[in-house]
């Protein structure tokens, strides 16, 4: 249970609220690099954090991300033309370049200086890995750039996407930090889906339903074990990283390439869930690109040319009740993606936690709330730079290991739960 | 085969407009939460703790490390309850939905496995809180490890408080 003004306090990320705040503290994904594919191709909107943007490529092949709307009269520059390093609004002609600076204003006469005086509010845009980050703070605190590791592999070794989910980030991301759905909610997925199966931790998942968990904290998030039986004398121990404010990674399965998200507000009701798979070491087979693509794993398939999932809240997300019954799928929900998805949104676009009814094992949740709360009021308070923005908490990873019954995880996996380049991930 | 059902279902009805209409009940508390420090820096983590308005919790010391070792009984193991004094484990448990044990260091882990049997006897949930850093926390954690169905590692004082409030006790 969580006091409203403790909910409204970390769901609202609007400018101007503290955990709006606190999130630009941080480089945020705003777009997929394969949304800006070409010089002077087409402009996107972006709204992030209640912010409505838009983001383009000019013709130098510079990323732009300025307030949308041209400040003559407010028209939405998605409707510009996209030319000559700037973007040019189609009604009376305004253009800008990559940083909100107009750069010509038709109607004034050729000497004026008129459109030095016009700026739109712009944030940097940058390319690491599939990735297009933005940082919507203070230009003065502004970290350097992310070094999740995900991002930083060769592209062969990598694929991310990305999907709409009409809820508030935070039920979202609590959702990934909650390990023990999986042996429920995701159960006929362990041993079918192509990106899953063949793991041993598959058995272990589902022998064990009941799985004990241990939540550490850390200097970036926290580390969350769930551990179950294994052979004599023996734990299976999942370990699933959370780097504040909203990156989780899933415990490996077999030699499967490695999935985490990152949850981003676009605003108080709807976030976006970006999905990565890498293997550290080795290229994504085609099999494993194509699986992911067709919406296997983590990921969705989203109607073409959008990233809205085809099952979706308008369609019941396809449910299949006989699925349901045959045990396919436990919910009778197809995809491990668009279970999350169906669930989160159900609980309405901003859950009511004054509604819930909490149980221990929940602690997870419950201390990464906590962490949240007290690092906006120790921003707020005394602008303390929150945990995760130093990119020293982005060199994690998730871990899955068979330990001894007297191993502690945390000092057995201190190096497999840290970025070790060129090394494979610590899996079962 | 899929059937979209939404013409005929409430799908739509989870908008925030909507959601003010989620039935409105009271919300029954936890049935009953206890909480036990068991060395002295937890008791008095454990009796800061016990001064906020709870509506279902109590709170002990277990703190007699000596005699805690070899009991044959868990249930005779002894509490001392911070507002009524001495306790035997066993008639504590009664309608219990949680045990939170709190520790500092390993002097209690006779405690924490008698607390941890009688709990696992009769279907109630164990937690535990492993307070301060270095190397007493590992004494700490390993004495809970086995007892607790989920551990905080390590806590902050103030943690024992955000888990009671979440836990509605
Ligand atoms: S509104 Fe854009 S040029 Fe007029
Ligand atoms: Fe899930």
């Amino acid at each position: 249970m969580l006091r409203p003004e403790i909910n409204e306090l970390l769901t609202e990320t609007g400018p101007g609220t503290p955990m709006g705040e606190l999130f630009r503290h941080y480089w945020l994904p705003a777009l997929l690099a394969e949304e800006l594919p070409e010089d002077d191709g087409a402009p996107v909107r972006v709204k992030i954090l209640s912010e409505r943007l838009i983001a383009f490529r000019d013709t130098s092949g510079r990323y732009g991300l300025m307030d949308e709307f041209c400040a003559h009269r407010g028209v939405s520059l998605w409707f510009a033309r996209n030319e000559e390093n700037g973007l040019r609004c189609p009604y009376h002609g305004w253009k800008y370049d990559v940083t909100g600076q107009c750069l010509e204003v038709p109607s004034e006469p050729e000497a004026s200086n008129f459109c030095a005086n016009v700026k739109l509010k712009s944030y940097p845009l940058v390319k690491v890995g599939d990735i297009l980050w933005t940082y919507l703070g203070d230009p003065e605190s502004q970290p350097p750039l992310p070094e999740y590791e995900f991002v930083h592999v060769p592209e062969s070794q990598t694929y991310t996407s990305k999907r709409w989910q009409e809820s508030n980030w935070l039920q979202a991301l609590e959702g990934g930090i909650d390990s023990s759905h999986v042996s429920f909610l995701h159960s006929g997925q362990l041993n079918t889906d192509p990106l899953f199966k063949g793991s041993r931790g598959n058995d272990y998942n589902k022998g064990d339903l009941k799985p004990y968990f241990e939540v550490t904290d850390t200097p970036g998030g926290l580390f969350i074990g769930a551990r179950r039986n294994a052979e004599e004398g023996h734990y299976y121990w999942r370990i699933t990283p959370w780097v504040m404010p909203s990156f989780t990674m899933v415990p490996p399965r077999a030699d499967h390439p490695v999935h985490g998200h990152i949850w981003v507000p676009i605003d108080d009701e709807n976030c976006w869930v970006y999905t990565f798979d890498y293997h550290p070491v080795r290229p994504l087979s085609d099999d494993e690109r194509s699986a992911m693509r067709a919406g296997h794993g983590v990921h969705s398939e989203n109607i073409p040319g959008t990233y809205r999932p085809m099952a979706n809240k308008d369609n019941d997300y396809l449910m299949d009740r006989e699925a349901q019954k045959r045990n396919e799928h436990y919910s009778g929900v197809k995809g491990i993606a668009i279970q999350d998805a169906s669930l989160q949104e159900s609980m309405g676009p901003i859950v009511d936690r004054t509604k819930e009814r909490l149980v221990a094992t929940d602690t997870g949740i419950i201390k990464a709330r906590q962490k949240l709360r007290k690092a906006v009021i120790a921003l707020t308070d005394d602008g303390v730079v929150p945990p995760g923005v130093d990119p020293e908490h982005h060199r994690v990873r998730s871990v899955s290991v068979v330990l001894p019954h007297d191993v502690a995880f945390m000092e057995a996996t201190a190096e497999d739960a840290s970025v070790r380049p060129g090394v494979a991930q610590t899996t079962v | 085969m899929a059937r979209p059902i939404l013409h005929n279902s409430c799908a739509r009805a989870t908008t925030a407009a909507e959601s003010r209409f989620r039935i409105d009940v009271p919300i029954a508390p936890c049935r009953a939460a206890r909480v036990i420090g068991l060395d002295d820096d937890s008791v008095q983590v454990v009796a800061d703790a016990a001064h906020e308005p709870w509506r279902t919790a109590r709170f002990y010391a277990c703190d007699d490390t000596a005699e805690a070792a070899d009991l044959p009984d868990p249930d005779d193991l002894r509490l001392r309850d911070l507002d009524r004094g001495g306790m035997r484990l066993g008639d504590e448990l009664e309608g219990v939905d949680v045990t939170v044990m709190v520790a500092s260091n390993d002097d209690g882990a006779a405690a924490a496995s008698h607390i941890g049997l009688a709990c696992s006897l009769r279907g109630i949930t164990t937690a535990g809180l492993v307070l301060g850093s270095g190397s007493s926390v590992a004494g700490a954690l390993a004495s809970l490890r086995p007892y607790a169905r989920v551990l905080l590692v390590p806590a902050e004082p103030d943690d024992l408080v955000h888990l009671l409030t979440a836990l509605r006790a």
